[in-house]
């Protein structure tokens, strides 16, 4: 019997095989814009710099936003069977920047804007061969 | 640049139609607008058209696949694409193509068959296409990003679901007037406040569905038009808009915003808005209605203040004090909107334009808006994208 394997859905967007995990963004060193993913690669107006930076953002922010989606979305996105509503929410992070994760470790009724939270390299879905593969998402802490 | 009028309208209705193509549908809608401007195919020197996403070649040259219909004259033929700002932006190149004198008479051509339910990703899967990563990563439907931004208006504004609900009621009364509106039912709040949530805080009937359909218009230099028509419309503005560094809009199909920027909310927006005012030589206090994006209640609310209508916080009172009822001060989507017919995306914007064109021409019966001499139209697309248009009487 083969072993389960564990890796991400795409890579090169977090960090997943570290004690503690990141999302992996975006800077440009001449401008200071931040952006995730990576490959977004913003820049301020007036900036020569075309490419950016590979930095570890950080783990925690705060929930400035969130919607809970009631249906399942549409192919490329696997949801889990059964189906069941699920929150996703707009972190603002101390780089300046607010980015988009699923929220888990709280029941999406009870969830608050304002509130504190980390983030968590999760299990997306599992596949045929029962893998686990991987998304980034963020937890109330 | 010379004037530019519009002298001929035609739409294909709103709906879903499996048994026609987009051929079918862009035809059917070009020949309503040529016998609108008493004239013939042969006529047409030049068109622009939105390109087809959702097909393969024929979809992306989508105005060579319309002539190919109608007899091909070798004139020359643009297809624009920019997300569901498509047709806006098509008209702004029609507008241009004639305006610079390069030729007397351009088709504006804006068709769509839409996918059922939530659209999908557009493009191929790619790891650097963050509108793949939010499907493939996140599953984020395109109401769910206006779900967030709806939330952020709430606790800044205090918007209720009763807000919510107030706008797709307004726009149903006004698709109550309008026999060519897919959906002509009056809501009651109750009905609206009862549908299904869909992503919180938008519920079903605050968001509007998704359907095929196509729009045309025929633009001719204005001191032609008169050969074609007794009441050509005037095209006194055209605005194109992209984003603005800053924006703190949670962009459609992007992953990450900047927090608190400087500039303002729907940026590419605020910007196409304001270039039209300055072509036009107004502002928004002069325009007697207007077909704004109503792609969910949340757009209805935030677009009174992006455009200028009102100040920032005060589209809740303009909605409950009456204002943009046909009768008040400035009716919104006299037509329906998009909240009463769906949203064919690459043809919205055109067919706001007709509904312009019929409302200063006085040929809106029961929704007429009384004195109309100058509409507004826009729309916007995903990944910072927006278009908006001015014509008089």
């Amino acid at each position: 019997m083969s072993e389960r394997q564990r890796y991400p859905a795409i890579d090169g967007l977090f960090t997943w095989q570290e004690d503690v995990n990141h999302l992996i963004g975006g800077k440009c060193e001449s401008c200071g814009s931040f952006c995730f993913p990576k490959s977004s690669n913003v820049h301020k107006p007036g900036c020569r710099e075309t490419q950016v930076n590979e930095v570890l953002l950080s783990r925690t922010g705060k929930l400035d936003s969130y919607t809970i989606q009631y249906y399942p979305p549409p192919a490329p996105f696997i949801s889990p069977d059964p189906f069941e509503p699920y929150a996703i929410g707009l972190v603002s992070l101390p780089e300046g920047i607010s980015v988009l994760g699923i929220l888990s470790g709280s029941k999406p009724e009870d969830l608050k804007t304002g509130i504190t939270v980390e983030l968590l390299v999760d299990k997306l879905y599992e596949n045929e061969k029962g893998d686990e593969v991987l998304g980034w998402k963020f937890k109330p802490i | 640049m010379r004037e530019v009028a519009i002298i001929g309208v035609g739409m294909h209705p709103w709906g879903k139609f499996p048994d026609k193509t987009f051929v079918d549908m862009g035809v059917e809608a070009v020949n309503k607008a040529i016998d609108d401007a008493t004239m013939q195919w042969k006529d047409i020197q030049s068109m622009v058209s939105g390109l087809w996403a959702w097909g393969g070649g024929n979809g992306f040259v989508a105005g060579q696949s319309l002539a190919a219909v109608m007899g091909e004259t070798g004139i020359p033929i643009t297809n624009v694409f920019n997300m569901c700002a498509t047709a806006t932006s098509v008209l702004r190149t029609a507008y241009q193509v004639v305006a610079s004198g390069e030729q007397d008479i351009c088709l504006a051509v804006g068709l769509d068959k839409s996918p059922k339910g939530f659209f999908s990703s557009l493009g191929r899967p790619d790891s650097t296409d963050t509108d793949y990563l939010r499907w493939k990563m996140l599953g984020l439907t395109n109401p769910g990003y206006w779900a967030m931004e709806c939330r952020k208006r709430m606790e800044k504004y205090g918007t209720t679901e009763r807000h919510l609900a107030k706008a797709k009621v307004a726009c149903s009364k006004h698709a109550a007037l309008n026999p060519d509106a897919l959906y002509r039912k009056i809501f009651t709040e109750e009905e609206v406040l009862n549908s299904p949530m869909v992503c919180d805080p938008l519920r079903l009937y605050m968001i509007c569905a998704t359907r095929d359909g196509a729009a045309v218009a025929i633009l001719c230099s204005a001191e032609k038009a008169k050969k074609y028509t007794s009441k050509p419309i005037k095209i006194a503005g055209v605005g194109l808009g992209s984003s603005l560094y800053g924006d703190p809009t949670m962009r459609l199909g992007w992953l990450s915003t900047i927090s608190n920027g400087e500039s303002p909310l729907l940026s590419e927006s605020a910007m196409s808005a304001r270039m039209a005012f300055n072509q036009a030589s107004i502002g928004p206090e002069d325009v007697d209605f207007v077909e704004l994006p109503d792609n969910s209640s949340w757009h209805y609310l935030q677009y009174l203040e992006t455009i200028g209508f009102c100040k920032p916080g005060e589209a809740e009172q303009m909605l409950e004090a009456g204002e943009t009822m046909l009768g008040g001060k400035l009716p919104v989507c006299p037509s329906g909107g998009a909240s009463s017919s769906g949203e064919a995306v690459t043809a919205q914007g055109l067919a706001q334009v007709c509904e312009l064109v019929w409302q200063l021409r006085g040929q809106a019966g029961e929704r007429q808006v009384q004195n109309a001499k100058v509409g507004m139209a826009q729309t916007y697309g995903m990944l910072g994208n927006s278009a908006a248009v001015i014509l008089k009487a």
